[in-house]
């Protein structure tokens, strides 16, 4: 009896923990969408709408169409996107990569833009990531304040670099693909 | 009257066809992003999240071979177990001159799985999703862009992480010989 007894209480305690973890998992996603998810949609949303509805989005596309669909294009947009002065301003919240995806999302859909360059596009617009919240991250792994010093010049340079790179590799890792 | 009407409806239009964005963004984005996230965040409660701290320790050494653990391994597991930003704090375990470069790694890989693992960074979707919704438009599979995107994402962190290493370096010893 005195078995059955505490395997039972076993039981109903790892039972207990995964249906716990599952309802606190649940609560935390629905958190998530609520807090950040479903408001950025509503802001990407109506910065969306006007670009497409003033006919502004045709320009844009069709200035972004060509960049996004050669090699040397996307290489120049991640340059550009990835320039130290700019890469910190162009970070927070992923803005304007969201903004530049979406919009470069459109031209994918209707075919300006041939789906191969998919890949090499998702690099080619966020060279920045993370650029506006160096200081910050550093600090979150408990960095000297030495380390921070010379860490924000190096990561920005380094995209400099990394950043048309990554676009590169992108390329050939997409080859086979869509095609 | 007429021109103030047409005016009215031109005005309209403008978030109209942005309702019409917020609509098909949350049909097509949120219910599977819940789902997804409620599984990922309950099975990362299960496993426990400072079972990755061994990681840290073991890349913190010198040598050829600790990179990858320090450039690919680390990352992967500190963004996926710890998600944005907190991932940033397996840093700790790191000595001072590999912080910057485990750093740019790590942030460099919370886009990257946002196709099949979202949870990392819900918030940014965008950065994945802009694209990915438009490719799945054209009538593609996007998982296989998802998983390309999340595999190649690896070597670009390898390959970002040794440069600013390296980059860091160079400053340090410009900075103490000043």
């Amino acid at each position: 009896m005195e078995k059955i007894n505490s395997f039972l209480a076993n039981m109903g305690r790892s039972v207990g923990k995964v249906v716990g973890s599952l309802y606190q998992a649940g609560r935390d996603s629905i958190d998530q969408v609520m807090t950040n998810v479903l408001p950025f949609m509503a802001f990407i949303s109506l910065v969306i709408g006007i670009i497409l509805a003033t006919g502004i989005g045709d320009w844009i596309a069709n200035t972004l169409s060509p960049l996004a669909s050669s090699l040397t294009g996307l290489v120049v947009l991640s340059l550009v996107i990835a320039l130290p002065v700019l890469s910190p301003l162009l970070g927070p919240g992923a803005v304007i990569a969201s903004i530049i995806g979406t919009l470069l999302g459109t031209q994918f859909a209707n075919g300006s833009i041939p789906a191969q360059w998919a890949l090499p596009a998702l690099f080619a617009i966020n060279p920045q990531v993370g650029c506006d919240f160096i200081p910050v991250g550093l600090a979150l792994g408990e960095a000297e304040p030495e380390t921070v010093e010379v860490g924000v010049p190096a990561v920005l340079f380094s995209r400099f670099i990394t950043g048309p790179i990554s676009v590169v590799l992108a390329y050939f890792a997409s080859i086979g693909m869509y095609s | 009257m007429e021109a103030l009407a047409k005016a009215a409806e031109w005005f309209i239009g403008l978030f109209q066809q942005g309702g019409s964005v917020f609509a098909s963004l949350v049909v097509g984005i949120v219910p599977l992003l819940v789902v997804l996230m409620t599984f990922v965040n309950a099975l990362i409660a299960l496993i426990g999240p400072e079972k990755i701290e061994g990681v840290g320790k073991a890349a913190a050494k010198d040598g050829l071979l600790y990179y990858p653990v320090r450039y690919v391994v680390l990352p992967f597991l500190s963004v996926f177990f710890l998600t944005n930003p907190m991932a940033y704090t397996m840093g700790r375990f790191l000595p001072e001159k590999y912080k910057p470069a485990f750093y740019d790694a790590a942030v460099s890989y919370v886009p990257p799985p946002l196709g099949i693992f979202p949870h990392i960074n819900p918030g940014e979707i965008f950065v994945w999703a802009g694209i990915a919704n438009g490719v799945e438009q054209a009538g593609y599979n996007v998982a296989e862009l998802a998983i390309r995107y999340l595999l190649i994402g690896l070597v670009v962190i390898l390959m970002r992480g040794i440069v600013t290493e390296r980059i860091t370096a160079a400053m340090w010893k410009t900075k103490e010989a000043k």
